[in-house]
Order: C-alpha cells, then structure tokens, then sequence
C-alpha cells in the first residue's frame, strides 16, 4: 500500500499559519425554516450523505439572519458559514427573502474587504423538495472550507 | 463660505421672536483656529457664533440628547449634516416642527492640515437637502465616485489587506466615540456598548473591537451620510471611513444607486428591495 | 542630593538609546495614523523618543492596559475550575525611551490609588521592572497646563533618568532615582561623566518650558473654590456638547476605573480587566435599574470633583496632571482646563 501523501494545509487568510493534522473544517448552517430546513430534513429521509461538518441553526427566514450571527459564528468555532433559504418568490412570509438578499452580499463583500476570502460565507437557496441540492451545496462549501485551511482572523480567546 | 454673520442675525431674531429654546451652532475654541459645537439658550450669547470652513462637526448628533428632546431647536446643516437629519426625521427620532434648520449650500470643509476633507472632496449633495432658510447658492447633485482608498485597497491581496485591517482592529481602544459622535447611532441602548451587549462581551480586545465595529458599519449600512463624524472623533485616526464607503460602494453599484437620506421617507437600502437584485453570488 | 550626571552630544545620545534597545526589552513612542502610541522597538529607526506632545496614548496602557487577563475557567460536571492565567507579557524588564515628565507624573499619581488598601500586584511588578527614560520637554502644547498643578516640576522625580538639553547641543543624561542610577551607570559606555554641572542647563531649559505655557491657573484657589461647588449650576452649562464617548478617560494617563468581563465559548472562558469611564451612561447603573448619574452634567461633575477635590483629599495628590491629552482627544474639545477654572469662578457670594 502506498504510503498517502498529505499536502499541508495552511490558512488562507494567514499563510503562516498550519493546520494540525487531524483538522475538520467546521462550518455554521443557519437554515431557515420552512424551505431549507425541511430540505436539509429530506436529505436525511432520502439518505443522502453529505459531509457531518456543518451544525445547523434553525432560524424563522433567512431575513432573520442578522450580519451579527455571521460574524459572531466567524470569530468562535466556525471556519465557515452557510446560509440558506427559500428561493425568491417562495418566501413564507412573501418578501423576507429579498430583504435578506441585500444584507447578505453587503455583509459578504464587507467580510472579503477585511480579509476574510470571499468563500467563507455562502449562500443557498434551497427549498423543501430539493434534498440533492443540499447534499451538493453542503459538499461544496465544506471542500471550498476545507481548501482554505482554519480560519485564524479575529477569534475570541478562551484559553 | 462665511456666513457667520447671517447664522448670527437669524439665531438673534429667533430668539428674540421666541421661537427657539436652544441654538446649536459653532463656536471659536478661544486657543487656536478650531471650531467646537456650541449649544445657546439666550439671546445674550448668539455673538459667540461662527460658520466658516472649520465648521466640521455634525450638529445633527446633538439631537439625540436628553437636553434637545422636545425643546425647540434651531441648527445649522451642511449638506451631508442634512442628509443625517432627513434620517432622523424619517426614523421619528426628531419633530420637525421642533426644529428651524439653517440649511447651507456647502462649498466643503478642512482637514486638520488645512486642506479640502476627502469627503468633500468626494461630496455627492453638498446643498443641505431639508431646510427652512438656504444660505449660498445650490449647485446641486454631483456625480458619484469610487473612494480614493478603497480603489486603492481594493486592488490589493486578500493578505495584505489582513494585515492592514488587523492593525485597525488592534489599534482600536473601544473608548466608543465614534458610535457616540453618529448622529444615527441613536439608540438608547446600543448593541457595541459593552455594558448592554448581549451577544458578545465586554473586554476591549482585538476580537471584540472586530465584532464592534463591523456591526456598527453593518448597522449604518445604507444609512452612513459620510459626515465622517465618527472618524474625527477617534483618538486614534484609524480610518473608519474604509468600512462605510465600501458598504456605500457595494450598495450605490447594486441597489438602484441608492445614496441614504437624500429624501424624507426613505428610511435606508435594507428597508426595500428589487425583484433584479444581485442574485449571482448565491449558490 | 547629589545626582549621577553624564553628558554627551546628539550622536552620543543615539548611540546610547541604540545600545539600550539591544540590550534591553524596549518601549518607545511609535507613530500610527499620524498619531504617537507607546510599542515594542526594536531598532531606533521605529520610534521617536523626541516625538513631541500632545501624544495620542501615554504610558498607562503599559502598566494598566486596555484589556488584560485575570484568570480562566473552565466549566466541568463537577463545577468551575479556575486557574491563573499565563505570565503576564508585561511585567519582565524593560525600559521606556521617550517618556514625558507628563506621563511618569501620571503613574506616580497612580501609585496612590495601586498601593492603597489592596496591592495590585501585576501593575506593582511592571512599576518596579521598568526604567522610564524621559527628555525634558521645551515647548507645552496647546492644551497643557502641568506647571499650574500642586507639584515641582523642576525637581520631579517620577522619572528614572532625566535627559536634559543643555548649551552647545550638549545633552545631559542624569539618574533621578536609584533605580534609574544603577541602570544609568550599567549602560554608560561611551558617556563622559559631569557630575553637578547639569543644574544650571535645567532650571534654564525649565524657566523657557515654563513661560510657554498659554493655560495657567492658581491650582490651591481652584482646590479650595471647588469644595463647596458641588452644586454649581456651571456643571449643567459647561459640558453641555459632551457626547458622552468615553475618550477622555481611556486617554488620561491617571483614570484607573476598570470593569470585568468574560469572554467565553463552550464550557472555557477568560476574565478580562477592561477601561472604563465615568462619562458613560451605564457606568453607575445598578442591578435593579437605578442609576444616579442618568444625565451628561452629573457625569462631568463627578469627572471634575474627582480629579481637582476628591482624589486629593484622599491621597494627598491631584489627580488631573494637566497634560490635556482629554482635550486633545476629545470629539468636541471640551477642556478640562476650561470646565474647572468656570466652576471655581462662578462661585456665590
């Protein structure tokens, strides 16, 4: 058996920085609940298997999403964010979709401003019947999350 | 741009008609060429007042105090001063029959080295847009550019701009001038004052002022007037400008050339939306 | 008191601030966004220890900084562990080139409160650690009205070593405690030794320093007149364009009020020791909801009476040193200066 070869990983943002070896990149879900939830639940029903690395939120509308979650998520245990909701058009409270639109690429070209690689914070639509979908979104953040190595820009110490 | 004398004679004949509590002006420091905010309550005072170029602060902030709130305030405005009182009127922070507004048709300020700000410099509305009285002459809607510094950091790597907007971040002391010279950052109870914050904690280190900041800009976001306030009250000079333009940028080049509180009753461009909105950046 | 005096010349003088940084763990101030804060050098070229006032920052952050650890903890099943955090960063040796006489007053003022009922022992580590090095300035700024203060300016010794410039671009290096002697006579390769002849170049430099000074005040009548002022309606005019930021007090080289913080994730978390102030709302909000200072003028006046009566009728010691870095910093320029000498004068017959 070949002996594998691990290409090291460094952080993106901090060049210097490694990653230690058994590193799994961590990403924050924050699903909305009546499109993407129910799709991230027909994923499982349907069992479709996607990397464990997320943790999901559940959240009443992607509007819900204040930029502050995303920040605040960022600067603890997260090495990555993702955020889903209903396609536009499909929003259960009709319009809370577009207005979250807005904040989102505000707060995604303000996090890239600063220095956070613009693949740190994603967005989805994804609704209830599109359980692929969400196997194939999840899959793609956590290989782009896991290209850029650990997030090490503004974390909180406890230690 | 001098208009002391004018601003003296109206701030006199408000006063002497009764029509006013208190005056919001500028005044001389009394030690050298600087001007500060002034707040007069009797006739005997208007001398002390001043408007000439120096005239930097935005008075509009001084509305969010205890001591303005339902008195009968009279107040100068310049053009990007007008723009932040428009917000306050359409956020019902302020009445405008309380108010009687000096409106200035703004030929720019300076900086502490005596040459034009940057901000004017840049100034899309330099006439005040909501008054009772104009001084000078309105030259009207100038045409948008791009921030000199965020072109200039835009073209610059990812790691570089780690590097630059670190040392912001650690340079910062959390003292919270800046969120207290807003004249938008009225709250009572303010999500970045460490003592009321709920979502994050108080110590000032690096990290939180990361989190503060970023916040407040995100909180001003279609909302930032570019008074540039916030960036002279800070201790430090760090550049707080850079994180205001580049959500203006981001917001004026997506959203409909949205620019905040150019009219009354438009409360910011997180308060609507359009069906065409960027949509290329979700997956 | 005899005092260990060296001279040398401008070259001389590099030469010893660039032996010392190598030698030594080095603090001089740094210039960042046009504005001067006290960082680690590590070369001579990095810093200007002539770099004149207003500073940004003095030296306190140093000694008390913005944000320091206290301890950690970690949450278990069975209860909370505590336990020390790591050696502080701060306390070994080291020197401080560049101070001004403003600054070490300002810790020596510090001492008072620091050395009081309990001993801080982390600020006590890094007071003893350190040598401050300090050029006599020549020149006040706008803002500064230290001469006027109830203390000696021209026999101060809250400096380590005094750097002194005398007649023929001669400059004077002299230990003003022992501590400072021991180290100035460790590091004097290279300086001639002239013992006793730096006095005359003093009181000089210090009679030119002292007629510069625009603000002047007559410090014992202020101290008497604002005793019974507490309630002077100046208090309600005076700051009125305060915007209640909390500038003034993180700048001031003497405010020392402090709030703790955790921060934590999971079941791990830090105590912090933070600035800070007394201008702010929340500063005097208690459990419960009552606040005794809800309004600006409150604030300030607890501000004024604590630096120009209370402090010193304590300690024995003013607390304001008048080196106006408030007013500098301030948003709107509220002086301190202006506030106090209005107060005191408008007393009622």
């Amino acid at each position: 058996m070949e002996a594998e070869i691990k290409e090291k990983i460094v952080s993106m943002e901090k060049p210097h920085m490694e990653a230690p070896p058994d590193w799994q990149p961590v990403i924050m879900g924050i699903l909305c609940n009546w499109c993407s939830y129910a799709g991230s639940d027909l994923t499982g029903t349907s069992r479709i298997q996607y990397p464990p690395n997320i943790r999901i939120i559940r959240v009443p509308c992607s509007s819900r999403v204040d930029p502050w979650f995303i920040i605040k998520s960022l600067q603890t245990i997260a090495d990555g964010v993702l955020i889903s909701g209903c396609h536009p058009g499909d929003c259960h409270y009709i319009s809370g979709n577009y207005y979250a639109r807005r904040r989102f690429l505000v707060t995604k070209k303000l996090l890239n401003f600063v220095g956070f690689h613009e693949n740190r914070v994603q967005f989805s639509w994804v609704s209830a019947a599109e359980g692929a979908k969400f196997a194939k979104v999840v899959t793609k953040v956590t290989e782009d999350i896991r290209k850029l190595g650990p997030l090490h820009l503004y974390k909180k110490e406890n230690s | 741009m001098d208009y002391t004398k004018q601003i003296q004679d109206i701030a006199g004949r408000l006063f002497s008609e009764g029509k006013i509590d208190i005056f919001i002006g500028y005044r001389n420091t009394g030690f050298d060429e600087n001007q500060v905010p002034v707040l007069i309550h009797q006739y005997k005072d208007v001398d002390q007042l001043l408007f000439t170029d120096k005239s930097v602060f935005n008075l509009a902030n001084y509305l969010k105090y205890e001591h303005t709130r339902n008195k009968r305030v009279g107040l100068i405005v310049k053009g990007c001063d007008s723009r932040a009182l428009n917000l306050m009127l359409t956020e019902s922070q302020v009445k405008r029959e309380n108010l009687y507004i000096i409106g200035i048709a703004c030929e720019g300020v300076v900086n502490e080295t005596g040459e034009k700000a940057q901000n004017c410099v840049e100034c899309m509305m330099p006439d005040a847009v909501v008054y009772d009285e104009l001084l000078g002459s309105a030259t009207g809607k100038r045409e948008y550019q791009v921030n000199a510094d965020i072109r200039e950091l835009d073209e610059k790597t990812l790691t570089d701009r780690v590097e630059y907007f670190e040392e912001i971040f650690e340079n910062c002391i959390r003292c919270n001038a800046c969120r207290h010279s807003c004249p938008l950052c009225y709250c009572a109870k303010c999500c970045i004052d460490q003592e009321t914050a709920t979502l994050f904690h108080g110590a000032n280190t690096t990290s939180s002022a990361f989190h503060a900041l970023m916040t407040w800009s995100l909180h001003l976001a279609g909302r930032c007037v570019d008074c540039r306030n916030c960036e002279k009250a800070c201790p430090i000079h760090l550049p707080l400008h850079l994180l205001h333009k580049l959500n203006e940028k981001v917001i004026y080049e997506n959203f409909q050339e949205h620019l905040a509180g150019m009219t009354e009753g438009d409360r910011g461009a997180f308060y609507k939306y359009s069906l065409s909105d960027p949509d290329d950046f979700i997956l | 008191m005899k005092l260990t005096t060296y001279s040398t010349d401008q070259a001389g003088l590099q030469a010893f601030y660039e032996a010392i940084i190598r030698a030594h763990d080095t603090y001089g101030p740094v210039e960042k966004f046009g504005k001067f804060d006290f960082k680690k050098v590590n070369s001579l070229s990095e810093c200007d220890p002539e770099s004149p006032i207003p500073r940004t920052m003095s030296v306190k952050p140093l000694f008390f900084p913005k944000s320091a650890k206290v301890m950690k903890y970690t949450a278990t099943s069975a209860g909370t562990e505590l336990s020390d955090t790591a050696e502080d960063p701060l306390a070994g040796k080291r020197v401080i080139l560049g101070v001004k006489h403003c600054d070490a007053r300002g810790l020596q003022v510090l001492d008072a409160v620091y050395k009081w009922d309990y001993i801080d022992t982390d600020y006590e580590k890094r007071r003893e650690n350190t040598i401050l090095i300090s050029p006599r300035c020549d020149q006040a700024a706008t803002h500064c009205f230290c001469t006027s203060l109830d203390y000696d300016l021209e026999t101060l010794d809250a400096v380590d070593v005094a750097v002194i410039n005398g007649a023929d671009r001669k400059i004077y290096l002299q230990a003003r405690t022992e501590k400072g002697e021991t180290f100035l006579k460790e590091n004097a390769t290279g300086l001639t030794s002239a013992n006793g002849s730096a006095e005359a170049e003093m009181k000089k430099q210090y009679e030119t320093f002292a007629a510069s000074f625009r603000l002047k005040m007559n410090y014992q009548e202020i101290n008497e007149r604002m005793q019974g002022q507490f309630d002077s309606p100046t208090f309600e005019e005076v700051p009125s364009s305060c915007v209640s930021c909390n500038t003034c007090a993180f700048v001031c080289p003497t405010c020392h009020c402090f709030k703790i913080s955790d921060e934590k994730i999971r079941d791990k978390g830090v105590r912090y020791k933070s600035y800070d102030s007394c201008n702010n709302v929340y500063f005097t909000l208690m459990a419960g909801g009552h606040n005794p200072r809800p309004v600006k003028y409150r604030r300030w006046r607890q501000r004024a009476m604590h630096k120009f009566v209370y402090y010193k009728e304590r300690f024995g010691v003013n607390l304001c040193i008048g080196c106006g870095k408030c007013t500098t910093s301030c948003p709107v320029n509220i002086s301190i200066f202006e506030v106090v000498t209005k107060v005191a004068s408008s007393m009622q017959e």
